[in-house]
């Protein structure tokens, strides 16, 4: 199991995104996706397509305007 | 005194109200729901509708004539209307202040959440890519009547197909802007 920080700082929707949904195809399961982001609507729109691909799915709000949306790949 | 303030802070942050208000953010059919309200609103008071991008334009025939130069011959401005608008300045122009009132709202709303952050440049393409694109818009817009709230919104909200028809244009805008930004930016 391994965890791979994803820096998206400075990037705007909706390249948080497509950088998480291309960087979680190159997990194991059982691996964690950690996306850093400062762009709130990323803060939506991540954790809910992570969600609805049925992975664990965790925000930590990191600092004024910087989140870490925390991807555990289930499946 | 110190200690009580950082407590009151400190409270606040996790009270359901703050976080329910000022920290999360609305859903899109809330802000859906407030924006068509305020869109009447907006209608009813300064008797046009809600528009964003006409404003810059009379923005620049202002910084324009600040400089010397004229734009009473340019066939957007030559209208009666248009005239009028430019003549009666800053104070009397609804749309330059909703504008103001955008700006000002959205840094309130970041600042109230406690998610206002200066973000860097992370590259020279950001950079390139926002002045460009930024150019394109407002010029499209200008040739359009409309952006897509004054064109779009405004638009489909009076009952005009000329909305649809600018819905269609940005639908497929948006398309080949999705493939620039993956091409470019991935």
């Amino acid at each position: 199991m391994k965890e791979v920080m994803l820096d998206c700082y400075g990037e705007a929707c909706p390249i948080p995104l497509v950088k998480a949904q291309n960087s979680i195809k190159e997990l194991e399961v059982g691996d964690m996706l950690i996306v850093q982001i400062d762009h709130s609507c990323a803060m939506k729109n991540v954790p809910e397509w992570a969600r609805k691909e049925g992975y664990n799915v965790e925000v930590e709000e990191v600092d004024d305007g910087e989140w870490e949306v925390i991807i555990e790949k289930t499946k | 005194m110190e200690n009580k303030k950082t407590k009151f802070f400190d409270r606040m942050k996790s009270n359901e109200y703050y976080i329910k208000w000022l920290k999360n953010p609305f859903t899109y059919v809330t802000a859906a729901v407030l924006l068509s309200l305020f869109q009447i609103v907006t209608l009813a008071v300064s008797k046009n509708p809600w528009g964003v991008s006409g404003a810059f334009a009379v923005w620049g025939a202002w910084i324009f004539e600040a400089v010397g130069g004229s734009v009473d011959k340019w066939y957007y401005f030559a209208s009666p209307g248009a005239q009028a608008t430019l003549n009666g300045g800053l104070l009397n122009h609804p749309d330059s202040w909703r504008n103001f009132g955008i700006i000002a709202g959205a840094l309130a709303a970041t600042l109230l959440a406690s998610g206002f952050k200066l973000k860097k440049i992370k590259s020279f393409k950001q950079v390139a890519a926002a002045v460009i694109g930024g150019l394109m818009m407002g010029y499209g817009a200008r040739l359009a009547f409309g952006c897509n709230i004054g064109a779009l919104y405004g638009g489909i909200a009076s009952l005009s197909l000329s909305g649809w028809v600018f819905a269609v244009g940005m639908f497929l805008g948006a398309i080949v802007g999705s493939k620039l930004l993956v091409k470019f930016f991935m």
